[in-house]
Parts: structure tokens; sequence; C-alpha cells
């Protein structure tokens, strides 16, 4: 838990240093699919963690959205779709490519829905949207690296 | 034993997290109060945390903008003592004696912006123990920009012209129409109650009118730049916003107007 308290407030101070330029990728969601995914954690802890998504972007949305409730839906939407697609397909699907997938997949998904509530021109919506994802790739693949040692560790 | 499991499925977990989350979005957007009473408590509760990262965020702003600003600023401050000059020796010769500015702007930082609110408001790092008071007019580069709506010790929110709620009373510098000017939520402008047989051109100034003690008269708002499908007998105006209104970074806030009631 002391993780993801770090990551938010890491998250925060980047959006306050960034703030005007761009929009700081979801490190926060990362995080919590990388945790959530894990072959070690356990359903009662996904439920702790799709909690912590709610409270977390609840958070955020108080903090910088405007629209209370939409990043908090989104973020234990997506982490609780997340677990549930993990959990469908057979064991030797459940690889680091299929997590970097369904990492990509969240970040877009999440950076998409907010995109489209925004009210600035569509330029410069759009701008800051691909600047967001453009800086969420080498967290992607920081992420999917620690994945790739952490599960490797756990098999 | 059924019932244990499932609600012990990470799914069912989500549903209902996601119907929460569209339930606090709508008793936040029924209840503007309670919704304003939390962001003020996450911003205060936020502020010591996220200090040292607007600190930081101004050292680098300020360093690297510094070299750039000081000769710009030079040659304003060369430009504006010219006129000023100019001014006295006008008003000396007249025979008007110039009066001794008694009122100051409060220059403020912006902290917060809602992208998905970008035309309505933003909020600032300066309140009521600054000197900041509800309805003062804030401007950018000289130019009107919004009105304090709200005042807390050490912030306060500000209205942009650009809110479809802003009506403020303003003149057509040259020919002195008066008319109301309002926003869209979109970023656009609209001069408002202009008789229809009045010409106005396109590049005509316009600035607030007297309207409340914190918004003194003859603040340029911006320039005239066509007109809209006549209404009513009255022509909507289309005005083009003097300040830079999506690169605000700090503002100057009115502080003065006490005395007049």
């Amino acid at each position: 838990m002391i993780y993801l308290i770090a990551i938010w407030l890491l998250q925060d101070f980047v959006q306050v240093f960034l703030m005007g330029f761009f929009i700081v990728p979801n490190i926060y969601l990362m995080l919590l699919l990388m945790m959530s995914l894990l072959p070690a954690t356990r359903k009662e802890k996904q439920i702790i963690l799709i909690w912590a998504a709610f409270a977390g972007g609840l958070i955020w949305d108080f903090r910088w959205t405007n629209l209370p409730g939409m990043t908090a839906a989104l973020n234990a939407g997506l982490v609780a779709a997340a677990c549930f697609l993990w959990y469908k397909i057979p064991a030797q699907g459940r690889t680091v490519v299929f997590f970097t997938f369904i990492l990509i997949a969240s970040i877009l998904i999440s950076g998409f829905a907010h995109f489209a509530l925004w009210t600035v021109p569509s330029q410069v919506a759009l701008r800051q949207f691909f600047v967001q994802q453009f800086l969420g790739v080498p967290l992607v693949i920081v992420f999917s690296l620690i994945y790739w040692k952490v599960s490797d560790r756990n098999v | 034993m059924n019932i244990l499991d499932r609600e012990l499925r990470p799914w069912l977990h989500g549903v209902i997290s996601v119907l929460l989350g569209f339930c606090v979005l709508w008793a936040m957007i029924t209840f503007p109060e309670l919704h304003n009473t939390f962001v003020d408590g996450v911003n205060n509760i936020l502020y010591y945390p996220e200090k040292p990262a607007i600190e930081l965020r101004d050292i680098v702003k300020y360093s690297s903008n510094w070299v750039l600003e000081r000769s710009s600023l030079r040659e304003r401050v060369t430009k504006l003592e010219l006129q000023n000059r100019a001014m006295s020796e006008e008003l000396q010769k007249a025979g008007i004696k110039v009066p001794v500015p008694k009122e100051g702007n409060v220059t403020a930082k912006i902290t917060l912006r809602y992208p998905d609110d970008w035309w309505q408001g933003f909020r600032i790092d300066k309140g009521s123990s600054d000197g900041i008071k509800e309805g003062a007019a804030v401007t950018s580069e000289g130019f009107l920009i919004g009105r304090v709506i709200r005042v807390d010790r050490n912030y306060s929110w500000v209205q942009m012209i650009t809110s479809s709620s802003f009506l403020i009373a303003a003149a057509v510098d040259e020919t002195r129409d008066l008319g109301v000017i309002n926003g869209d939520d979109r970023g656009n402008l609209t001069l408002l109650y202009v008789p229809e047989e009045r010409k106005l051109k396109n590049g005509m100034g316009v600035s607030t009118s007297l309207m409340g003690r914190h918004v003194p008269p003859g603040i340029p708002i911006g320039r005239v730049i066509g007109a809209k499908e006549s209404k009513d007998g009255f022509l909507p105006i289309s005005i083009q916003a003097g300040a830079h209104l999506t690169q605000l970074y700090s503002v100057e806030v009115y502080s003065g107007g006490d005395k007049i009631e």
C-alpha cells in the first residue's frame, strides 16, 4: 500500500511540475495493473487493489479533473476488467506480452476518456493527448520489465 | 459459501466501484457546494506535499524565461515611461492635477486550471490574506480575463470572461456604445445589447464600463472582430480577447476600489 501512496504522490508531484505543458500519464493505474496481475496476487488482494484504484482516482478527480468519480470509475473498472480478462485466458497465455497489451489498452482507454471530455481547443487537446501517450511509452516498458522480473521470480 | 465466493469476485467489485463512481459524479454535479468543499479539502491536504513541486517549477520556469522576459519588460517599461511623461506634460499644460494612485494589483500564479473547465475558470495562489476580494477584476498583460468569484485565505477561484455565466458591462472605446460581454464556454466572446443600427467596425477596442467597486472602468478587454446575426433589434458583436487566454501562467488581481461604493 505504501508503494501505491508513493506513486500517487509522485504522479501528483510530476503533474504539478508539468502543469500547463502536458498531462502526466496514469502511472498509478499502471502500478495497480502490475500489482493485480502478478502471479502471486490473490483475489482478496485484487479486490483491495480495485478499491485502491477507486480511492486514488477519486482524489485525483478532486485535485485535477473537475469530474469527480470519472477517474475513480475508470481506474477501478479497468483494474477489474484486466483481472477478469487475465483469468479468462489459459495460464500459458498469461505472459509479459499479454500484460503489456493490457497496460497499453488501459492507458489508452483512460487517456481517451479524459480527452473526450475536455473543452480545450481540439488541436491543443489532441497534442496533450498524444504527448501524454508518448510519455507513457517508456513507463510501459519499465512496468513490463518489472513485471517480467517479478513474475519470473514467482514462477 | 456461494455468496462468500461471489463476494470475492473482483469483477463484481469492479462493477460496484464503477457504479459508485457515476453516483459520485452525479452527486457532485447536482450539489456543487459539496463538490467545492471536497475540492478545497483535497487541495488543502495536498498543499504541503505539492509545495516543493511548485517551487521547483517556478525556479525552472523563471530561470529559463528570465533573459527573454527581462529584455521585453525593459522595452515595455521604457515605452510606458515615455507615454507617462507625455501624458503628465499634457495634464500639466491643461492644469489638471495628477492624482496619486491609491490602488494596486496583486500578482498571482495559476495553480489549477481544469482541462474540462478550460474556458470557465481557474484557481490562483493568492487569497484574502493577500488582499484579494470577491468580485475583483483579474487581468493578464493589461487585458481583463475574469473576475474573482470565491476567496479563501490562501487561494481564490477566478471566473473567466469566456464562461457562459460571466456578464460584465463594457463600452466600445471609439463610439462609447454600451453593452454586456458574455462568453460561451468555448473560448468566444460576444458583446450583447448593441442596437443594430450602430455600425461598429472591426478593430475597435472594447473596455470595461463602471460596474462595481472591484472592477474599475477602462480596463481593455479585446477588439471587435465582426457582427453576428441580428436578434430582437440588437446586434451581437464578436470580440477577440486581448489576452492570450490559452497561455495563462500568472495574472494580476485588482486590489483597489474599497473607497468607491
